[in-house]
């Protein structure tokens, strides 16, 4: 299962780009002040970067670094 | 409606003349993409195979694989009922030596979704398919993406000609699978099932390769298989098929920083050396609709990681 709940979005496998678009379309049509995403990133995926990469969108989401 | 396949001769020098019917609401035969995937098939050495393909179209797969790849059964399933129907027709007539050994999964099935399907699969050892890999144009979930990045609908693609299915997928309800976010998640949600239902079985799927090949190892990968490429050529764009898609993907990274590491393959030559982005192939388009653009077709080979 990979969307374990409606506020969570799994990115396991892809790299930082296609995790980008698939949290851009996740958040599309969604609410700005409803609580934030979880994402599940790849063990691969830099937290950091990835927040960065998003910008403002980075504060509607919790990235969320899955053990390698 | 009748169609003539008649492509080059094998590489084992038999040549084949395949003569399926094909009405409107199938994948047409003489499509490019179908004379790629037989290639990749004949490279795949399936000789005394049990094989099932999801999504069986005309059947036209079926009999090469019974009359020119030696396959020792094949099975298969389609999401339009009268597709199995129609690929029974075309097997009887085009292999009817081989009757025998083609078992069809009557009904409509989705991916491997029926009991029946799942039995079948299970006694396989080469899974095929070619899958589409754009989310419909009509999806609303997809729409509202599109204008999000301001991207317009090509005139027309929200039309649904006679074979729809076998060109856009309902990209929302594939939405549970990290893939999806590039139009891959109907494929990624075949690699799933069959990692649960036929985990020793190899996987052999053709695939356009606009968003390019490097993703689609990365989506074989993330799900448990090796993947290598059989064959692969360059075809013409389909004049019928939106790019829009591709378009959205490209802008939906701007200002990211990542601009650079996702850039979709088109090509402006049918020889594939001048490649351009989806972003550039839309511009010649909105120029000249005639405008013939190109991108490569390859199929691909994964191998249960764990065997």
């Amino acid at each position: 299962m990979k969307r374990s709940n409606a506020n969570t979005i799994d990115c396991n496998g892809l790299s930082p780009a296609p995790t980008v678009l698939r949290i851009k379309q996740a958040l599309t049509g969604r609410a700005r002040d409803a609580h934030p995403l979880d994402i599940l990133l790849d063990p691969a995926c830099d937290t950091s970067s990835l927040a960065r990469s998003l910008g403002k969108l980075a504060d509607r989401v919790r990235l969320v670094a899955r053990p390698a | 409606m009748f169609s003539v396949f008649e492509p080059e001769a094998s590489s084992s020098g038999e040549p084949y003349v395949l003569t399926p019917e094909a009405p409107s609401f199938a994948f047409d035969p003489t499509d490019p993409w179908t004379e790629t995937f037989q290639r990749g098939l004949e490279a795949a050495n399936l000789s005394g195979k049990r094989i099932y393909e999801v999504g069986i179209g005309t059947g036209t797969n079926a009999a090469f694989l019974l009359q020119l790849c030696d396959a020792a059964l094949v099975s298969g399933s389609d999401l339009d009922p009268r597709l199995i129907e129609l690929a029974e027709r075309n097997v009887r007539s085009l292999a009817p030596d081989k009757i025998d050994q083609f078992h069809p999964i009557k009904g409509a099935v989705s991916l491997i979704d029926t009991d029946a399907a799942r039995a079948q699969i299970a006694q396989t050892d080469v899974v095929i398919g070619c899958l589409p890999q754009v989310g419909d144009p009509g999806d609303k979930r997809l729409s509202a993406f599109r204008e999000a990045q301001a991207v317009e609908l090509a005139d027309g693609a929200d039309e649904q000609a006679d074979d729809h299915i076998a060109h856009y997928y309902p990209w929302e309800a594939f939405d549970s699978y990290p893939f999806n976010s590039v139009g891959l998640g109907l494929n990624e949600a075949l690699l799933q099932r069959l990692r649960e239902h036929a985990p020793k079985a190899e996987v052999i799927m053709n695939f356009g390769c606009r968003v390019g090949t490097g993703i689609i190892f990365e989506l074989f990968e993330a799900n448990g298989f090796r993947p290598e490429k059989l064959h692969s050529q360059i075809v013409r764009q389909d004049a019928g098929t939106d790019i829009s898609f591709f378009v959205m993907l490209e802008k939906a990274l701007t200002g990211t920083g990542l601009e650079k590491d996702f850039v979709c393959k088109f090509f402006k030559d049918a020889e594939g050396k001048q490649p351009i982005s989806a972003c550039e192939a839309q511009k010649l388009i909105d120029e000249d609709p005639e405008t013939p653009l190109f991108h490569e077709v390859a199929v691909i080979r994964g191998i249960p990681a764990a065997s």
